[in-house]
């Protein structure tokens, strides 16, 4: 997982959402998902626009392990 | 079957792609009086190259030192993009603008400058001075975002472009297709500036983690393939970029780490570059890559990042200044333990991909000095031209080209018709693969077009593996026929990896045609290894003919002596 969301954290405001440039946060119930994980650029957009400190970031497995 | 509500817009100015470039355009075209309308895929705020961030701006600053002059700006582009600068266009979008750039990015509140108030240069990337200003850019997407609106532009974010239109060989206007809620548009302009960027998901990438690339994987060649389709003519297309880039992931910066006394060494712990250019670590980028592979190829990989006279708090700061420019490096870094003392830091050549070879030109729309294309009405500027590429050029060419549309805009007393029949068929071709039941994905289909153009003509190739490439993507044709869509987050990522397969191919068509080398790797055939400047000193150009053919020319550039 790249970017990561602490749902306890989100208020639902939809900012990581609207500006993800890649389309991979999309809000479900109220909550903001990571839908598309494998589609993440990591450029910190959806973490830079949070304002409860809600996303952080999960390097996959293989980018730390090659 | 899907439900979608459908949309007729009218402007003066249109704006496809906003980046850098694309809200400079609609800066220019709105100061000049113009109802502008901005179309980006994504949302302006945090879309494009810099969506996270930037850190370095080039610009000679005429402060009386001999390199630090408009000539010598020249000379040294004519020098490191020879065959792929056109240096008439150059003055005009660049020289010409860049004092008011400077302006312009410090008047809508980024500073170029340090906390102590002093512009700070650093050289690299075969400069003969330094040019690259480095400075806090992190806020200046969404600033120039802010600016776009206060100048009361018009901004359709989630909207893909699929298609432009003529009407008697002119402009006519576009259409796209919201990837939220698919609401279809149909939109006429007088004029269009295109600044969609390159096609950067055309290769492998490092890890097999698809998206993780240097430069932003939302730029899928869209416009590139729907200006060519609309008999537009590209330059440049034949080149592949890469650079140098951490093991594990695809992110710029490496200059950073050269700024801090840190050296590319191989695995005997050598330091290599001098070998293949006299600059060394500051040579063109081409040479750093090319050093960089020949390394790995004989053998003396992996290469690293030599930081072992750095102690672990400098490199702190290090880590911090290039999250500047990538928000999530500095963590990388320490989630791979270099945050100590001495660190060796693997580094690795980062994937291919359809860009320009140098930072001084670019890579598609062939334009002139207006920034106009062959097609009267349609503009191009950034990377998504042939000859514009990074902040610098993105951020003063962008407003020249924003300029000429406004001024070509208002010559058209009446916006072109879209033919009623070409709009009912392009929106059932946007939406069929969301009718099918079963087919082919998108990431299935991508992932092929990737390895066929990795397999093929990375950074080698030769007539035999650029003919058998193009037969492996000309195959693929029939599987465009078969994608499906699941959603319209889906259907979005099934038009970008058919305009990838369609870049691919004219990327390769035009590969074929230079039967030389030059900027070695971007564009290293091994049946043609050396420069041939008497035949090839210029730009392939490439369009699409009336018929359906496919027509190459060579436009030769001169340079002085």
């Amino acid at each position: 997982m790249p970017a990561v969301i602490d749902a306890s954290k989100c208020n639902g405001c939809e900012l990581c959402d609207l500006y993800c440039p890649l389309d991979v946060i999309h809000m479900e119930n109220d909550v903001a998902v990571v839908r598309y994980p494998e589609e993440c650029w990591h450029c910190g957009a959806c973490r830079q626009e949070c304002a409860r400190g809600a996303v952080s970031f999960r390097f996959p497995w293989a980018m730390l392990a090659a | 079957m899907d439900v979608h509500r459908t949309h007729d817009l009218d402007t003066d100015v249109a704006v496809i792609g906003g980046g850098t470039a694309g809200l400079n355009s609609a800066m220019a075209a709105a100061q000049a009086g113009c109802r502008v309308l901005v179309v980006d895929k994504a949302n302006i705020v945090h879309s494009g190259a810099i969506a996270g961030g930037i850190d370095h701006f080039f610009a000679y600053l005429e402060t009386g030192e001999p390199w630090d002059t408009r000539e010598a700006y020249l000379g040294w582009a004519g020098q490191v993009a020879r065959g792929a600068v056109d240096l008439e266009v150059q003055e005009a979008v660049y020289c010409d603008e860049l004092k008011a750039a400077l302006e312009r990015v410090e008047r809508i509140g980024v500073s170029l400058r340090q906390p102590d108030g002093k512009i700070f240069r650093t050289a690299a990337l075969g400069q003969p001075g330094p040019y690259a200003i480095n400075f806090d850019g992190k806020k200046l997407k969404p600033k120039m975002a802010i600016e776009v609106r206060r100048r009361k532009c018009k901004v359709l974010n989630r909207v893909q472009v699929t298609n432009l239109y003529l009407h008697g060989g002119e402009f006519a206007g576009f259409t796209g297709f919201n990837i939220r809620n698919g609401d279809f548009y149909r939109i006429r302009a007088r004029a269009i500036v295109i600044a969609t960027g390159n096609t950067n998901r055309m290769f492998n990438a490092q890890v097999g983690n698809p998206f993780n690339l240097w430069y932003c994987p939302a730029n899928t060649g869209d416009l590139h393939r729907a200006a060519f389709d609309a008999g537009v003519a590209l330059a440049n297309m034949e080149y592949v970029r890469m650079t140098i880039v951490p093991k594990g992931f695809s992110a710029p910066g490496f200059n950073a780490f050269f700024g801090m006394g840190a050296q590319l060494v191989n695995s005997l712990g050598e330091p290599f570059l001098k070998n293949y250019h006299e600059m060394g670590n500051r040579a063109p980028r081409n040479f750093v890559v090319w050093g960089a592979l020949q390394e790995l190829k004989a053998g003396r990989g992996p290469i690293y990042m030599d930081c072992r006279h750095l102690k672990a708090k400098e490199l702190e700061h290090l880590f911090f200044t290039l999250g500047i420019d990538k928000d999530t490096l500095p963590e990388f870094f320490r989630a791979r333990g270099y945050a100590k003392d001495g660190a060796m830091i693997e580094m690795t050549v980062s994937e291919p991909m359809q860009a320009r070879p140098s930072e001084l030109c670019g890579s598609g729309i062939r334009i002139d000095r207006n920034c106009a294309s062959n097609v009267p009405g349609i503009f191009a500027a950034g990377d998504a031209s042939d000859q514009m590429g990074c902040l610098h050029m993105a951020t003063a060419g962008g407003f020249a080209a924003g300029k000429s549309a406004a001024a070509y805009a208002k010559t058209r007393r009446q916006l072109l018709p879209l033919e009623p029949k070409a709009m009912h068929e392009e929106e059932h071709r946007v939406f069929r693969p969301l009718g099918r039941k079963a087919g082919i994905s998108y990431r299935e289909f991508e992932t092929i077009v990737r390895a066929i153009c990795t397999d093929h003509f990375g950074p080698l190739k030769t007539e035999i593996s650029l003919k058998a490439a193009l037969d492996k993507l000309g195959r693929l044709d029939a599987a465009r026929d078969e994608l499906r869509a699941d959603n319209m987050h889906e259907l979005m990522r099934t038009h970008e990896s058919m305009n990838i397969h369609a870049v691919s191919k004219i990327s390769a068509t035009a590969a074929l045609e230079r039967r030389e080398s030059r900027f070695p790797p971007y564009h290293y055939r091994a049946d043609y290894p050396e420069t041939d400047d008497e035949n090839y000193c210029g730009l392939m150009v490439i369009q699409k003919q009336p018929d359906g053919g496919i027509a190459t020319r060579l436009d030769k550039l001169r340079y002085a002596a």
